[in-house]
């Protein structure tokens, strides 16, 4: 109780608590980028990232709200999410798919030469 | 000129759709591509000199936004003339679907070039990247797919970061729009900035350049060096005219870079990764000043992409088959030399070339008290190119017996690739007559003596065994942790010093 008292205090917005644990798997992905030894950890770490920061853009859209968007004159949908972010998120994720496919490539061709994939034996 | 949002939609969607087309049919469409490619670069040309401008709405009301303006044009113009003198001298030694590629490139480069919003800055970005890393890539050895990979990762990272910095913006000002940043918060324009100057290799984001551009193919470091690293300095550009703070850490940034990097360049004897910390030096200096950095990035953009094409010749003392393979073919080796020296003399800054009127319009536009950095980052630079000319003609005059029982040196003119690299030449000494108020005495005066002083400054530095005190960055945790370090500096330069 009182860690999640102490929490709250330091979040003072209700948006700042809430996006607390992608900015956790942000930091977890950075850490892991910066202290990989082998092409594939850095792969996964990219692939973190790129998953906290797509929380993060959708989180903020919710903010407003968690209801579908969808125009109609039910109250039902009064207080609905920011539909822009999220749409504009989705370029993200594709762009982000075809940066791992791209880097699974060449950790597939690198491989070849050097199978561990050791950042070590290839900056040589 | 023609105002119509159509023909401008088109302008940029054009050569994509022709890359695309060219994958079906290689050899028809060849020839249309290199007419589109004179097309843009004619009409950049004309747009600059008439300071032509048209903002328009991709779907008219809330769609995206595009401005074609002082900051699109001469980047334009450098990226359609990089390409056009890359695909025709290289013409006979380009690899399946290069060209194609380069066409789509140009599509990434007109939208990061003319988008008002930070989503589709994102957009281009990420394709120029993706484009950049198959030319890269295309040499197909060990060496160039790890640093493509490097380059892949390292650039996934910095988008990753200026899209949190987007969103942070965002919430403040409710769109993405780049006049809508000035309401953001300190810690989001930071981030956005981060990447940015990641994707515009400016130092120390730039230090995948040096170790891409002597691990590439020439051709492929040509259009690198020419073209994707102006992609980051148009947005760049736009970000600091509009705000202050943005402004003034461009100033410290840009001056870190022009001079950390040309000393870097000083001590390097390899001739790629020379080239390679020059063009961060110079790209750093073009970011000192937001009106006239797209300019000064266009004729360093065209110098850069005439050095790597010159760079090789059949025949080389010390390096292997491999660089002799790389050199342009069907061109008489002393117009290669020629063009190496005009280009080396051009980014030097010397009279009678255009380096000595953007570097003029530069100089003119940074407060008085950075005059101090300019010189010593002109001095250094020329110190670079005076080592670069005297072993390129060197190698040339050694081997002139050779060169003359070549059949090569007999070459008449009339080819297409001696005529590009003949109209590039005249281009850059051309371009110099049209500002005629920068030829004063002072000017000609210091620039004069900054290239006097660089070849004392060579002969002085020419026998240092560098070797052992400047290495190359290979690791790839400095370029991958290199974005993290400039977005905390930019941080504590905006809360602390306040420089």
């Amino acid at each position: 109780m009182k860690l999640k008292s102490l929490i709250l205090k330091k979040c003072k917005k209700k948006l700042d608590l809430i996006i607390l644990p992608a900015v956790i798997l942000l930091i977890i992905g950075c850490f892991g980028i910066l202290n990989s030894r082998t092409l594939i950890n850095s792969l996964f770490s990219l692939d973190v990232i790129d998953t906290a920061t797509i929380s993060i853009f959708v989180l903020i859209a919710a903010t407003s709200g968690s209801q579908t968007p969808i125009l109609s004159s039910a109250p039902r949908y009064a207080n609905y999410s920011d539909p822009y972010p999220q749409a504009i998120i989705l370029t993200a994720i594709v762009i982000g798919f075809a940066t791992q496919a791209l880097l699974c490539t060449i950790a597939l061709r690198l491989s070849r030469s050097t199978p561990l994939l050791k950042y070590e034996d290839l900056e040589k | 000129m023609i105002d119509s949002p159509i023909f401008f939609a088109a302008l940029t969607y054009t050569p994509a759709t022709l890359g695309f087309l060219g994958c079906i049919k290689p050899k028809t469409v060849f020839p249309v591509a290199i007419l589109t490619l004179l097309g843009i670069a004619g009409l950049s040309l004309t747009a600059l000199q008439t300071g032509f401008e048209i903002s328009y709405k991709l779907i008219w009301t809330g769609g995206i936004e595009f401005t074609f303006d002082k900051y699109t044009f001469p980047l334009l113009f450098a990226a359609s003339i990089s390409l056009l003198i890359v695909l025709s001298t290289y013409r006979d030694k380009l690899s399946h679907y290069f060209y194609q590629i380069c066409l789509v490139l140009l599509t990434a480069l007109t939208v990061s070039f003319s988008a008002q919003d930070l989503i589709s800055i994102y957009i281009a970005l990420e394709l120029t990247g993706f484009c950049a890393f198959i030319l890269i890539a295309d040499r197909n050895d060990n060496k160039s797919l790890f640093h493509s990979f490097q380059y892949l990762i390292g650039g996934g990272l910095a988008m990753l970061i200026y899209l949190i910095g987007v969103v942070q913006g965002f919430q403040f000002s409710g769109s993405f729009l780049i006049s809508d940043l000035s309401t953001a918060t300190t810690p989001a324009l930071c981030l956005i900035v981060a990447g940015l100057l990641t994707k515009a290799g400016i130092f120390i984001c730039g230090l995948w350049v040096p170790n891409i551009y002597s691990h590439a193919n020439r051709q492929s470091a040509a259009i690198l060096s020419g073209c994707v690293t102006c992609a980051g300095v148009a947005p760049i550009a736009r970000l600091s005219d509009g705000m202050q703070p943005i402004e003034n850490s461009m100033v410290v940034i840009g001056v870190l870079s022009a001079i950390i990097a040309a000393l870097y360049a000083v001590f390097e004897r390899d001739d790629g990764r020379a080239l390679g910390w020059s063009s961060v030096s110079q790209l750093g200096f073009a970011i000192l000043s937001p009106s006239y950095a797209c300019i000064y990035a266009m004729q360093h953009g065209i110098c850069k992409t005439l050095l790597f094409t010159t760079l090789s010749s059949p025949i080389q003392d010390d390096e292997s088959i491999e660089s002799a393979q790389s050199a342009p073919t069907n061109i008489p080796e002393w117009l290669l030399v020629t063009i190496f020296v005009i280009a080396s003399l051009s980014i030097m800054g010397l009279p009678f070339t255009a380096g000595f009127i953007t570097k003029t319009w530069l100089k003119g536009d940074i407060p008085i008290e950075a005059s101090l950095i300019t010189s010593t980052s002109t001095l250094l630079t020329a110190t670079v190119y005076a080592r670069l000319i005297w072993s390129r003609c060197n190698t040339y005059i050694k081997n002139l017996e050779i060169y003359k029982s070549l059949d090569q040196y007999k070459q008449n003119l009339l080819n297409p690739q001696s005529i590009v690299l003949i109209m590039s030449g005249i281009l850059i000494i051309g371009f110099s007559f049209s500002y005629q108020e920068a030829y004063y005495y002072n000017n000609i005066q210091s620039s004069l003596a900054a290239v006097v002083l660089a070849s004392f400054l060579y002969t002085s530095v020419a026998g240092l065994q560098t070797e052992s005190f400047v290495k190359p960055v290979t690791r790839t945790l400095d370029l991958v942790g290199a974005p993290f370090v400039v977005a905390a500096l930019l941080l504590a330069n905006l809360f602390y010093f306040k420089i």
